[in-house]
């Protein structure tokens, strides 16, 4: 119970930067941005705001959090994520710090 | 409250183009208020650092450290990660000595940043305001200080964040060797952009009267790449072409907007204003092509790696990053701005390079085949100075530098290219840096009309400390030049050299850019003159 209030926060905080982020972009969106909204392909983001979006993240829970390790895989960037997976990855990386 | 200082930094500027701006001809000077300051101020020129790029150099402005010591060697930090190399971009975060901004605001002082290089993300301390340069317009608002900042920008008259910042979709358009066409309309882009910046900095002063108000026109040095062969005075000779004298009115159109800008802020400021300028780093004219990498393969240093014949592999040659074989390459020229060489050094067992205990061997045996790279007609070397790190980036982040720095006879910068011959010259002349910027001072306190010695770029910080009314932190490497004031004011105010600065070294690893970003950074690059 504990962990799924943890990774509610989690996401609600995910969101609430991303649309800090977006703010001025001037997207349609259809729907409001959730934990299935993936960056690339519902937000437009490019490398450079994928980037900003991990130094949002890092200064907001003010620790680094190495994330390379969630933007490669087998030595390759990945295409796109989704909130949900951003999520997850921070909720690891912070109950193990 | 009031503006006690105004700093205005303009990106590039030299003197070889300013004495020509302000000299008197049929219709006048083109920059009369810069006439003026010429006449009623200080000027000197400014040694930029080592290597006189824009990263390393502001930062060095701004901490009044070098490079060594602050951390910021170029553009894109690159990794050794096995056998490839990552690559990453820098940001405040990076930096390893604490800014004027920090140190004045933590002292009660109220500061305005406009457009300055690796401000962003802005000091937590920051007491006053910041909006960073070289930030995609989408991200202005996140990295901007305080968090009203931006809404009240939006209430300037026709303010537009598109207009104002790095645009890499217009700069992704622009072909390795621009058109006569994209090249006058590079420089028509800066005209409005540079105007977003003034009535920013306008506004500020006059809202806020900041004790501190620094803006950086950033226009300079973007129109001097590509326009360098009609800014220069020395290069107007012969028959001129309708679109090189149109190339020029336009450029001088540029100056002409920039010296009213100036002239504007200064007024504003009011009298009782100290009032500095200062570049980065000069400019000159660069002649050849040194295609540094080609030169190390042919002495054995460096592998290419082999490129499909595929459009994946067409592109990757025409990616501008070297696409080696680590396992074989034991030297090589990470970035066309860096000027460097680095050495590879296997630091445990399995990697590739060369053994810990053979460096300075290799080293010195590079050195010797770098000095033996020499024009086949004249015999004069086309690498005039070769530095070890130790001898230009002492400091405790020495380490991250390149273990060579290079100097062109040219001043030009590197190209990484697999492509012979490994000295060419260029189709035209065109701009690259040179370590002689400008410094001038005017206002309350300075001596009038006077050319003084020439300054390090690291004693801007620590002056406009002391013009700020504070101590000068005891580990700032730049130093007050006494010459630029006069004497009474010397005395009213003495320079105190103080605390040191709160260093705040951190181990903060910025997120790693995949290819496609690479690209589009290096295009910028590309345009900006650093990349053949």
């Amino acid at each position: 119970m504990e962990d799924l209030v943890k990774q509610e926060k989690i996401i609600l905080t995910v969101i609430m930067i991303i649309e800090d982020l977006v703010q001025d972009w001037e997207l349609n969106l259809d729907e409001a941005i959730s934990q299935e909204t993936f960056l690339v392909n519902d937000l437009n983001f490019s490398s450079v705001d994928i980037i900003q979006l991990c130094v949002a993240l890092e200064q907001n829970y003010e620790r680094k959090l190495g994330f390379h390790e969630l933007l490669m895989e087998d030595g390759k960037y990945v295409g796109d994520l989704s909130i949900q997976q951003i999520s997850v990855f921070l909720e690891s990386k912070l109950k193990n710090q | 409250m009031t503006t006690r200082t105004l700093f205005i930094g303009m990106d590039g500027a030299t003197f070889t183009v300013l004495n020509d701006l302000v000299a008197k001809s049929g219709e006048g000077p083109v920059m009369p208020f810069m006439a003026k300051i010429f006449d009623k101020g200080v000027r000197g020129v400014l040694r930029s650092t080592p290597n006189p790029l824009t990263p390393p150099a502001w930062v060095s402005l701004m901490t009044g450290r070098n490079p060594g010591n602050h951390g910021i060697f170029d553009f894109i930090r690159a990794e050794e990660r096995g056998n490839d190399v990552f690559f990453t971009l820098y940001d405040s975060r990076d930096c390893k000595a604490e800014m004027l901004w920090s140190i004045a605001s933590r002292q009660g002082k109220r500061v305005a940043a406009l457009n300055f290089p690796f401000t962003a993300p802005p000091p937590k301390n920051l007491k006053g305001f910041m909006l960073p340069g070289f930030i995609p317009w989408r991200h202005l608002r996140r990295n901007s200080a305080p968090e009203d900042l931006y809404d009240r920008l939006k209430t300037i008259p026709d303010f537009n964040p598109k207009e104002l910042a790095w645009d890499f979709e217009q700069e992704k358009q622009a072909l390795d060797e621009l058109t006569n066409e994209d090249r006058e309309n590079w420089v028509r882009y800066h005209l409005p952009r540079e105007k977003q910046w003034f009535c920013i900095a306008d506004y500020l002063l006059r809202e806020e009267s900041p004790d501190l108000m620094a803006v950086m026109f950033d226009g300079v040095d973007k129109l001097q790449h590509q326009a360098w062969l009609f800014v220069d005075p020395n290069l107007q000779t012969g028959e001129l072409s309708e679109y090189h004298l149109r190339m020029r009115k336009l450029c001088h159109d540029y100056f002409r907007q920039l010296d009213s800008f100036i002239e504007h802020l200064v007024t504003t400021a009011g009298p009782d204003v100290q009032v500095f300028m200062a570049s980065d780093h000069g400019f000159t004219s660069t002649t050849e092509v040194v295609r540094i990498n080609s030169y190390l393969h042919e002495k054995g240093y460096l592998e290419w790696k082999d490129v499909p014949d595929t459009e994946a592999g067409k592109r990757r040659e025409d990616s501008m990053f070297a696409y080696l074989d680590w396992e074989k390459t034991i030297a090589y020229c990470r970035t066309p701005s860096s000027n460097g060489i680095n050495i590879r050094v296997a630091r445990n067992p399995g990697e590739a390079g060369i053994k810990p205990s053979d460096y300075e061997t290799v080293r010195a045996r590079l050195i010797s085949d770098l000095e033996e790279l020499k024009d086949p007609i004249t015999g004069e070397r086309i690498i005039t100075e070769i530095h070890t790190r130790e001898e230009v980036f002492p400091g405790a982040s020495m380490e991250d530098a390149a273990d060579l720095l290079l100097v062109l006879r040219d001043f030009g910068f590197v190209s990484i290219k697999n492509k012979k011959p490994v000295v060419e010259l260029r189709a035209e002349i065109a701009g690259t840096h040179h370590p002689d910027g400008v410094f001038l001072a005017y206002g309350r306190g300075i001596k009038q009309g006077v050319v003084t010695e020439k300054c390090d770029i690291v004693d801007v910080g620590a002056t406009l400390l002391y013009s700020l009314g504070l101590e000068v932190p005891s580990d700032l490497e730049g130093k007050v030049p006494h010459s630029i004031f006069n004497e009474d004011y010397l005395s009213e105010h003495p320079i105190v050299i103080g605390t040191p600065t709160n260093k705040h070294v951190k181990d903060n690893e910025s997120a790693r850019i995949e290819d496609d970003e690479k690209e589009k950074i290096m295009e910028q690059l590309r345009l900006l003159g650093y990349m053949e």
